[in-house]
């Protein structure tokens, strides 16, 4: 009797281990096919962002008739969330966990929140829409339960995309890094093509009834993929454990002040905060300027989507080749914007001159612009981090990244209802609000160029002091 | 490994190991159920099916 009972136990106990969400041990070596599967989060995070940013607008004005007022409101919300990115960096940084985990048990947390508010979102909408019976209800309980729905979203994919880049950076050597942010990104904009493709398709014929299966779906699609991708991602360590209990408590100010005391980072971070607004304004306003100004169908506009988005891959590979052969960010950061430079004068230009063709080289060069400047920047963070506040830099780099991006499609789309509403705009041409929106753009790449180029400098200059001192050391 | 007293069997995870998968699973019930609870709440509101 005994001896089946052990038998049993011994049997349970070997297979085990492998239905648990640990590795077995920190390898040397990362595998690509782990990092492709960690690098599934960035597809859930494309998701939502498509789903919050595009389709839920559309839908809520469209479908749901909410006031453009509320929905602006409520698509703002989850951007409250991104400045918080650097804590929630940071508190994985120092998490005490018994099983030496530092990310997993944030990715699974954010993974939670949006879920859950996936999961509520499509009654808060309705809620909100007054549909059916809940046009008696009072009506801050649909206000209160959507923006509830938009903040668990938003708090959610700020955090997991966070924490995941963190999970990514601290997996593989530095050498590789440039490789894993390259996939990353391009796992992003997949995420987001791809969705966006589906739920247009999807949401093409609008019910009800379909509005919360879509948005159910893509609650359960992201818990899949994101436990999928988290899984025996990192190693349950008793030693890291016992470390973790005994570090000193660090406080977050602290910990800030060190990250920002660092030579170069507070510009770095401006650096990025600049280029990203610049480039997220041109998102949201080349298919409007494509259509309205140069007469361009819907199809045709749709394709110039996929232009941008091609260029932003070329970017995106380019880079990865370069800086994988020791190629500096901070210099194909500024290359990045240069590019761009001259692609949006040569859409401003099309307007002009009324023809398509400098329309599409610039879409394509602002797309290459922003592949190589998203990918060197994030880059040059991971690089600049200190090793045991890679979450921190990540975090910072996130909500500068987020807010910038978010404040300038933001904007963007401000200008364009503007250009909706009074298409007369006192006699002037249809292009030129637009016109107004790219120069400014063209000025805010500018400004980053000359924020970046004192790092470049400073950064060669240490590379010769270092050249030079390397010789006498050697002997 | 094998010789840790607060080994737990047979997941080979000592107590508090234990004790820390356990907790997010707690937390996960409770998140979820909070979610489910407004969802229906929501869903009541909209098409009431009881009354």
């Amino acid at each position: 009797m005994l001896n089946y009972r052990d038998f049993a136990l011994r049997k349970l106990a070997s297979i085990a281990p492998r239905y648990l969400p640990f590795a077995d041990v920190a390898t040397e070596d990362v595998p690509l096919s782990r990092l492709l599967r960690l690098s599934l989060f960035q597809i859930t995070v494309g998701m939502a962002l498509v789903l919050l940013m595009g389709i839920l607008n559309r839908v809520m004005i469209v479908e749901l008739n909410v006031s453009a007022a509320l929905v602006a409101g409520m698509i703002a919300l989850p951007l409250l969330f991104a400045p918080l990115r650097a804590l929630i960096g940071f508190k994985s940084d120092t998490h005490v966990s018994a099983l030496g985990w530092r990310r997993v048990p944030y990715i699974w947390k954010g993974t939670m929140y949006q879920f859950g508010g996936f999961a509520v979102m499509p009654f808060a909408l309705l809620m909100l829409s007054g549909y059916a019976e809940a046009a008696d209800a009072p009506r801050w309980i649909g206000v209160s339960s959507a923006a509830l729905s938009f903040l668990l979203v938003g708090a959610g994919l700020h955090m997991v995309q966070t924490v995941g880049l963190a999970l990514a950076t601290d997996l593989v050597k530095e050498e590789d890094q440039p490789k894993v942010v390259g996939l990353m990104y391009v796992m992003l904009l997949v995420g987001m093509v791809v969705s966006a493709l589906i739920y247009g398709a999807l949401l093409s014929n609008y019910t009800p009834g379909r509005l919360i299966q879509v948005i159910q779906g893509t609650a359960v699609v992201t818990v899949a993929l994101n436990l999928f991708a988290m899984w025996k991602q990192e190693a349950r360590d008793r030693d890291v454990a016992r470390q973790m209990e005994l570090a000193p408590k660090t406080r977050f100010q602290d910990a800030w002040r060190n990250l920002a005391a660092r030579p170069g980072m507070v510009r770095l971070l401006a650096v990025i905060g600049l280029g990203t607004f610049g480039f997220g304004m041109a998102d949201v306003l080349l298919e409007p300027y494509g259509g309205q100004v140069l007469g361009l169908s819907v199809g045709q506009t749709t394709k110039l989507t996929a232009l941008l988005a091609g260029g932003t891959l070329i970017g995106f590979g380019i880079a990865s080749r370069t800086l994988t052969r020791g190629g500096i960010p901070v210099r194909l950061a500024i290359f990045g914007a240069l590019i761009a430079l001259p692609g949006f004068a040569s859409i401003i230009l099309s307007s002009l001159i009324d023809t398509a063709i400098p329309f599409l080289l610039g879409t394509f060069a602002a797309g290459l612009g922003a592949g190589l400047f998203g990918h060197a920047t994030l880059t040059a963070t991971i690089r600049n981090a200190p090793n045991n506040q890679i979450g921190l830099s990540l975090g910072a780099w996130g909500a500068v990244q987020a807010t910038c991006a978010g404040v300038g499609i933001a904007l963007a789309g401000i200008v364009r209802d503007i250009v909706v509403v009074m298409p007369a705009f006192a006699g002037l041409p249809a292009s030129t609000p637009y016109n107004m929106v790219f120069i400014i753009e063209m000025a805010f790449l500018a400004m980053a160029i000359l924020v970046a180029i004192p790092l470049l400098l400073r950064g060669t200059r240490l590379k010769a002091v270092n050249a030079r001192s390397k010789p006498m050391e050697a002997p | 490994m094998s010789d840790d007293p607060e080994k737990v069997w047979p997941t080979g995870l000592n107590l508090k190991e234990a004790e820390e998968v356990h907790s997010y699973l707690i937390d996960g019930t409770r998140v979820f159920g909070l979610i489910a609870l407004l969802a229906h709440i929501l869903v009541a509101f909209t098409t009431p099916w009881l009354g």
